[in-house]
This record gives C-alpha cells, sequence and structure tokens, in this order.
C-alpha cells in the first residue's frame, strides 16, 4: 500500500542514475508528514458516480483495482513482488501485498494515524505531491479513501515496523482508531471491504473481469507476481510475466499467426520511462495498447501519437535505404506500416495529464517528440542488427500500400455516379427490345467486325449484343499479352446492370438471364474468354452460381458436299465426320492379320485411334518424345512388369527402336538399359539426337504407371483390336495400299474421305456472314451452349491465377508443363 | 466446397461466404483493383503468325 519513505526529488541528481537506485538511496524521504489532505469524504457517497465512473459493474470492479493500484504503486518504487486478490463467497473482496504497509504513525495535522488518513480523506495520498512516487498508477487518483466511503465494511490489516495494526470502517467511518494488536517480521498491507449494496446497482465480481485487468497489469509490471482467488468457485489463477509488455505482445497474437520474434526496444530520456514490444501477423488488424503509468489509455494520446509518428518514419527509411520502395515515387503511409502489427507501449512518466471525457487519452504536449525520437533512435537500430525481422516488416507494409492502391483503382471504377449507368453506353451496346430479363440474352463478342455482323443476324427482340475488345499489348519486341481494358470492363459492368463490388453488386439486378460468351475458336478468342471466365467467377460469381453464363459454340470448319452444307465445330468432330462418311467404302487391318475389318467397328476403331493421336500430341508428362510414347503404347504387351526383367525389357526397347525409325527414319535414337535401384527394377535411357540437338528421356515405372501414360494406352489400336502397323487397306473397287505407320493410316483415310468434299475453316466469327452466324451460333433452335459451372472454374482459376501472375518467366514455365490442363480449361 | 483464395491463397470456404471465391473482403477487393489497372494479362505467343495478326 501507499506508505513511507521514498520521495525521489531527481534535482541534483546525475542523470545516469536510474530510478530504481534514487528510490532506495532516497527510500527513507517519504513519511507521515508527505501525507497530504486535500478534501472530506462525504461527498463521494452522495454522488459516487462523480468519483468511480458508475454504480454498475464497472464501478463496482473499480473498487478492487483502486485498491490494487496502490500496491502496484508499491511494486513500481520497488518494494512490493507480490500481490493477492481474494473475491470471498459474500462478494467481498481482500487486497494482500508485501510491500512496506501503509505508515501508522500519527499525522502531525489531523491528530489520527496516516493509515486513518488515508483511508478517510479524499485524494490523501503520496502521490499528489510528486515526491513520495516518482511514477503513480492509481486510476484516476480518488484514493483508496472512496473505497473506503463506498462498502458497507472495511478492515485494514497493516505490518510496518515488526507490529500488526488492525482497523475496522462502516461505510467509510472508523469503529475505533489504528490498534496495534500483535508482533510480526513480516510488512504488507491486507484490505478487505464490502462493497455497500445501497450504493451499487449489483455487487455479484467477474472472476473474468478481474482476471483482465490483473493479467494487464502483470505484463505492464515485469515479474510482479499477481494472484487472484474466487473462493465462490475455488478458482484460482496466477499471473506473472518475466517478459513484461514483450510477453503481452505474445499472449495478444496467441491465436494469429506471427512473422517475427517480438521486437522490445526500452528507453529513458527526460524523466520519462519508455517501454515498447510489437510484433507483426498475418493479419491486417492493428492491434496497440497504450498506457501511461499503467493506465489503458483507451483514447491514445501523445505518446501513442509518437509512436506512430515514429514506426512510420523508420520502416519508411528502412524501405528506401534498402531498394524496397524509391523514395520518389511510393510511400508507405501509417497505415501501411500498421497493418497487422501488435504492440504494446508503455510509459512511466511523473505527472500525467489525462484528458478526454474518460480520461482516457495521454495530453503530456511534451510526450510526442519523445518518444518519436526514443522510437527513432532505438529502433531503427534493432533493423540495423535484425535485417531478417526488418525486411518481413518492410515487406508486409509494402503489400499493405499494394493492397491500399489496388482498392483506390477499384473505386475508381465506379467513383463517378452516372459511370456505370446504361445510358453511358451510346453506341457500344446493341440492346434488345425485351425488357424482361429472364427472356433476354446478352452476347459478348470478341472484335468489330464480328460484333457487325452478330449485329445484324441476331433476333433483335431478345438478344443484345456487346462487342469487346481484348486490349493487346506490346510487351516484348514479338510478344503480345492479352487483357481487357478497365473501359472494357466498365462497359461490361454497365451493360449487366449488376454494379460492382460489395455495395453495389447484386446478381438480381441482371438486364439479361442468358449472358453468352462468343469468341473466335483461336488462342486468341480463348484468350478473352479465359480473362471473361476469371472475371465473372471472381467478382460475379453468383452469376455463373445462377446458371447465368453459357460460352457460345461457333463452328469451325463448313463442309460442302454437294448442295449439302455441315457446320462442324472442332478438328476432332471434322475427322469423326470424315470417317463417318469414308468407313463404309474403305477396309483395314494389320499387314499380318488375315482378315480385313470393315463398317461400324473399324468406325469406331478408327475414332478411337483418333484419340489416341490426340493424347500423344499433349502427353507432357516429363517431356518425352511423344513418338516414343507412341512406340511404347504399340507394344502388344507392356506394362510394369516388364521393367522387372532385362531381357523382355531389352526386346521391347529394340521394338520400340524399329517403330521409331519407321516414323522417323531421319532421327537417331540410343537407348541404354540400366538399373532402377529405387523400383528394384531396369529403366530404358533413351537419347534422341535430331537436327544436331540432343534430348533425353527415361522410361521407367513412374512414368509406365502415370495415369496420363495409361490413358494413352488405352486407346492405343493394339488394344482396340487393329492391331500394330504397319496396316493394310483395301477400297471398295480392291485397290489396296500398305501404310506403315498410324499416322499414315489416319492421313490416307481421312484424304480419301476429303474427294469431293469442300471444307471452309474458320478463322474467326468475323469470316461467318451474319446469316451464318446466326443460324450456327445464336439461333435457338440450333446452337449450342456450353454452361458455365462453378465446378468448371475452381480448378481453372487456380490455372488462370499463374497465367496472370506478374512474373512472366515462371508463368511462361508454368505454361510448359502444364499444357494439357490449360487445354482443358479453355472449355 | 473449398477453394484458394485468388490472392492469398488461403483455403476458404464457398458456402456462405459473402467474398467467394475470395477469403475476404479485401482480398476481392484488390483483385478488383487489378482489373482496373490492367494488371491481369495473358502473355501471348512469341510467335510471327501471332504478331502479323496483331499488326493487321
Amino acid at each position: 500500500m501507499k506508505t513511507g519513505d521514498t520521495a525521489i526529488e531527481r534535482k541534483g541528481k546525475k542523470e545516469k542514475e536510474t530510478v530504481s537506485e534514487e528510490r532506495q538511496q532516497n527510500s527513507d524521504a517519504y513519511g507521515v508528514e508527505e501525507i497530504t489532505i486535500l478534501e472530506g469524504l462525504e461527498a463521494v457517497r452522495k454522488r459516487p458516480a462523480m468519483y468511480i465512473g458508475s454504480t454498475g459493474a464497472a464501478g463496482l470492479h473499480h473498487l478492487v483495482f483502486e485498491v490494487v493500484d496502490n500496491s502496484i504503486d508499491e511494486a513500481l518504487a520497488g518494494f512490493c513482488t507480490k500481490v493477492e486478490v481474494i473475491i470471498h463467497v459474500d462478494n467481498s473482496v481482500t487486497v494482500i501485498d508485501n510491500g512496506r504497509g501503509i505508515p501508522t504513525e500519527m499525522h502531525p495535522e489531523k491528530k489520527m494515524s496516516a493509515a486513518e488518513v488515508v483511508m478517510t480523506i479524499l485524494h490523501a495520498g503520496g502521490k499528489f505531491n510528486n515526491k513520495a512516487y516518482k511514477v503513480s498508477g492509481g486510476l484516476h487518483g480518488v484514493g483508496v479513501s472512496v473505497v473506503n466511503a463506498l462498502s458497507e465494511l472495511l478492515e485494514l490489516e497493516i505490518k510496518r515496523n515488526g507490529g500488526v495494526f488492525q482497523q475496522e470502517y462502516k461505510r467509510g467511518k472508523p469503529v475505533a482508531p489504528l490498534e496495534e494488536t500483535g508482533k510480526t517480521k513480516k510488512c504488507g498491507t491486507k484490505i478487505t471491504f464490502k462493497p455497500d449494496k445501497d450504493i451499487f446497482e449489483a455487487t455479484e465480481y467477474s472472476f473474468d473481469v478481474l482476471a483482465q485487468r490483473l493479467r494487464e497489469l502483470a505484463f505492464l509490471n515485469k515479474g510482479l507476481e499477481i494472484t487472484l482467488e474466487d473462493e465462490r468457485t475455488e478458482k484460482k489463477q496466477e499471473f506473472c510475466y518475466k517478459g513484461g509488455i514483450v510477453s503481452f505482445v505474445e499472449h495478444l497474437n496467441r491465436n494469429k499467426e506471427p512473422i517475427h520474434k517480438p521486437v522490445s526496444i526500452s528507453d529513458e530520456r527526460k524523466g520519462i520511462m519508455l517501454e515498447i514490444a510489437l510484433q507483426y501477423n498475418e493479419s491486417y488488424a492493428e492491434n496497440i495498447f497504450s498506457f501511461a503509468n499503467n493506465i489503458n489509455t483507451v483514447d491514445g494520446g501523445t505518446h501513442l501519437s509518437g509512436f506512430k509518428t515514429g514506426l512510420t518514419r523508420v520502416v519508411n527509411s528502412y524501405a528506401i535505404k534498402n531498394g524496397f520502395i524509391k523514395s520518389d515515387k511510393e510511400s508507405l503511409t501509417g497505415d501501411d506500416v500498421r497493418e497487422g502489427l501488435t504492440a504494446v507501449i508503455s510509459i512511466k512518466l511523473s505527472n500525467p495529464q489525462f484528458e478526454g471525457q474518460t480520461k482516457a487519452k495521454l495530453g503530456n504536449s511534451e510526450v510526442k517528440g519523445i518518444v518519436e525520437t526514443a522510437v527513432n533512435e532505438k529502433l531503427s537500430g534493432f533493423f540495423e542488427e535484425h535485417p531478417p525481422i526488418a525486411r518481413k516488416i518492410a515487406e508486409k507494409s509494402i503489400t499493405a500500400a499494394r493492397a491500399r492502391e489496388a482498392a483506390r483503382k477499384a473505386k475508381e471504377l465506379t467513383r463517378r455516379k452516372n459511370a456505370l449507368d446504361i445510358s453511358s453506353l451510346p453506341g457500344k451496346l446493341a440492346d434488345c427490345a425485351e425488357r424482361d430479363p429472364a427472356l433476354s440474352e446478352i452476347y459478348i463478342v470478341e472484335g468489330d467486325s464480328a460484333g457487325g455482323s452478330a449485329k445484324q443476324g441476331r433476333d433483335r427482340r431478345n438478344q443484345a449484343i456487346l462487342p469487346l475488345k481484348g486490349k493487346i499489348l506490346n510487351v516484348e519486341k514479338a510478344r503480345f499479352d492479352k487483357m481487357l481494358s478497365s473501359d472494357e470492363i466498365k462497359t461490361l459492368i454497365t451493360a449487366l446492370g449488376t454494379g460492382i463490388g460489395k455495395e453495389d453488386f447484386d446478381a438480381g439486378k441482371s438486364r439479361y438471364h442468358k449472358i453468352v460468351i462468343m469468341t473466335d475458336a483461336d488462342v486468341d478468342g480463348a484468350h478473352i474468354r479465359t480473362l471473361l471466365l476469371t472475371f465473372f467467377y471472381r467478382q460475379m460469381a453468383a452469376l455463373i452460381e445462377r446458371g447465368y453464363i453459357y460460352i457460345a459454340q461457333p463452328p469451325l470448319f463448313r463442309v460442302k458436299k454437294g448442295k449439302a452444307e455441315r457446320y462442324i465445330k472442332d478438328e476432332k468432330g471434322l475427322q469423326e465426320y470424315l470417317i463417318d462418311l469414308t468407313a463404309d467404302g474403305i477396309e483395314a487391318k494389320s499387314k499380318e492379320a488375315k482378315t480385313y475389318i470393315s463398317g461400324d467397328k473399324l468406325n469406331n476403331i478408327l475414332k478411337r485411334l483418333i484419340s489416341f493421336e490426340l493424347l500423344l500430341t499433349r502427353f507432357s508428362h516429363r517431356k518425352i518424345d511423344s513418338d516414343i510414347i507412341r512406340a511404347l503404347a504399340l507394344e502388344e504387351e507392356f506394362d510394369k512388369s516388364i521393367l522387372k526383367n532385362k531381357a523382355r525389357l531389352q526386346k521391347t526397347v529394340n521394338d520400340v527402336k524399329n517403330l521409331f525409325a519407321e516414323e522417323h527414319p531421319d532421327i537417331s535414337l540410343k537407348i541404354d538399359i540400366e538399373e532402377d535401384e529405387e523400383h528394384k527394377a531396369y529403366k530404358a535411357v533413351c537419347e534422341i539426337k535430331r537436327d544436331g540437338s540432343k534430348a533425353e528421356a527415361v522410361i521407367d515405372e513412374e512414368l509406365v504407371t502415370s495415369p496420363e501414360f495409361k490413358e494413352v494406352r488405352s486407346q492405343s489400336p493394339v488394344l482396340t483390336g487393329l492391331g500394330a502397323p504397319p496396316y493394310k487397306v483395301r477400297k471398295k473397287d480392291g485397290s489396296e495400299k500398305v501404310l506403315n505407320t498410324t499416322t499414315a493410316l489416319i492421313d490416307y483415310i481421312l484424304q480419301a474421305a476429303k474427294e469431293g468434299l469442300s471444307i471452309q475453316r474458320y478463322k474467326g466469327l468475323g469470316e461467318m456472314n451474319p446469316v451464318q452466324l446466326w443460324e450456327t451460333t445464336m439461333d435457338p433452335e440450333k446452337r449450342s451452349f456450353l454452361q458455365v459451372k462453378i465446378e468448371d472454374i475452381v480448378a481453372a482459376d487456380e490455372i488462370f491465377t499463374v497465367l496472370m501472375g506478374d512474373q512472366v518467366e515462371p508463368r511462361r514455365e508454368f505454361i510448359q508443363q502444364h499444357a494439357l490442363e490449360v487445354t482443358n480449361l479453355d472449355i | 466446397m473449398k477453394v484458394k483464395c485468388p490472392i492469398c491463397k488461403k483455403e476458404t470456404e464457398w458456402e456462405e461466404n459473402e467474398f467467394r471465391p475470395f477469403c475476404s473482403e479485401r482480398c476481392k477487393l484488390i483483385d478488383l483493383g487489378k482489373w482496373a489497372s490492367e494488371e491481369y494479362r495473358i502473355a501471348g505467343k512469341k510467335d510471327e503468325e501471332d504478331k502479323k495478326k496483331e499488326e493487321e
């Protein structure tokens, strides 16, 4: 408790002495005469809220903190190491400390013991003359006398100077003078009080509320042991933190993901002691606690603003000095550098001024500059010594700055009030007459010429056309990146009428329930489509969920046979069509086989052979030459058991070499068999030389068991019944021909089918006239749309992410490695 | 259904997530900002035919 003998008179002291040394050297300078008397207690019971804030739960708990704060002052002065708080069954509370004990001597003016002065006279206490305690907490300095005034019973026990002293009060009035009741070698103060139920609305104490503040006090007073015991529930908790506010920061971050070890700095200058601990976590929230003399300054104040200014400057100068940002272009704002920051600032000073309605803001103007300077010096020093932590903090702040910039640009997109108003789209959108969204369709068409055809060909009653142009960017000399310009995005949002962003987007406002992406069937078209789908998925997912997004399927070929016309949507479709045309007139077999295959059976086999070739062209497993895969797939028997048998593998390898030579007489292939220790088997190492360049590939268990290889193998002609090449074909007229390879067989058959046909390949939608576009792609009677489903896009989006990444090199590598998936993602 | 947030790559719930496929309003806003500032591009091919086509 507030006691004795430590007036700290700094004047004339050498600067380098620490406060605690001073305290000890002057430990006899604060005695009974230091207790000053300001005011009586009568007013307290009349208007309790004026003194403790309220007579509700907050005020009730305040009583405990007021008493505990006196013990903390003893701890700050270096005389108390332990504080116990006990909640009794009747909701009375005991606070015990092992400080020096309240002075028991007679007060010269008041003719009563000093203890009684402290207990009965408002604003009596060592902290008001600034001598007894260099720094002092005490919530708002009303003192323990207020607690006494508002308690129906208060018992005081002091151990001091070898004696035990006791006194009892009822509603602030002493029952008898302070009495010495025994002897002891210990010292300390024990106060038990029972809040007056005439004053307080409720007198039930909350363990958690007390625990929270006591834990906070334990953090702020490194090493001080505080216990809280609840006799109502036998719950007990002990708070003691050797790490002080560093432990506090770790506690605050306990459920977060910190990105570095806590940083701690401390300083003392111009009579102010400063401690700061900080640690960034993965979140974006800022969580800063500031304290002045243990009081939680919820509304901040000069110490907090000094810290913020200092931190912003230190992080900025570190980022500039180390080339993270260019000083003239970017700078990190205070919000940037505080994103994900958890920090505790604790200062101790001799005459804190608290401002604001709740007195929870520090007002001392000199503090700002002092804290700022201290942070500047100490934190930049720390950064110099700990580059990995400094770098992480700088990077985190830069990410925050980029996010801020992105958010600003996103807002710009919708900034002008009428920017997204449909009337701002003259000329671009050819709207339909229909006003019921459920019956309306919009075609998002790539390119102006296709847009023109679509506008002429459409059914203007319910089909709207929006031509969009993918913007092309000349990135390098011969590389052109595709993107959607922000104007195009704006146009799109406007035309759909959905709005964009958290506040505005509403799928229910979509002006069309069929939103059809119609792009060319080439790479450019695929890219524009990919961009549009990604945009819908990310920013308008609800449209996809509602099933509003479709992909049109314009044909790639027009086939004319005599007067009959036919549109075919892709390469595979064309080949199948051609096979259907010819299979009637042709028979085929493996050269060694006895009987020819014909009719539907041949038809089916040839279609699978086409799949086989297609799979081979897409084979991307470890970049093995597809012709080696072809040769392997054409083996009669081939699975991983062959890899266990060197002789069989050798025989297979010989076959592969022969087949390969058949397909590519000009390429040299060398295959060595080596042991594969990992699988207790053998592997074949192939070396291919062509045009002077050399490539290596390995046939091993990993390859043979890969799903990709199994898929190819399943379509192999040796398994579909045709057998291995060479092949023999016979036309209806009886003419026969021998073909050495699978590709030669397909080419021969397709070539035969093409006789008498005219095949037109559309390079773009623009090549179709309005009537053709209507008939093939837009006419509800004939068209086929693909409806886009969320599930289709989820996996694809991860690939988009890489496709659209900032870095070009990894992206290019990725595209090469995932050629297969990228093909699939183009739906 | 769980998806990866396109911006921060965090595993994210799809259902009852206002910001799907993103983990948060922030990530979604960053993405929109990237569209607005034309940062999303698909690399074109380094090939002559492509170049010719664009020049037309």
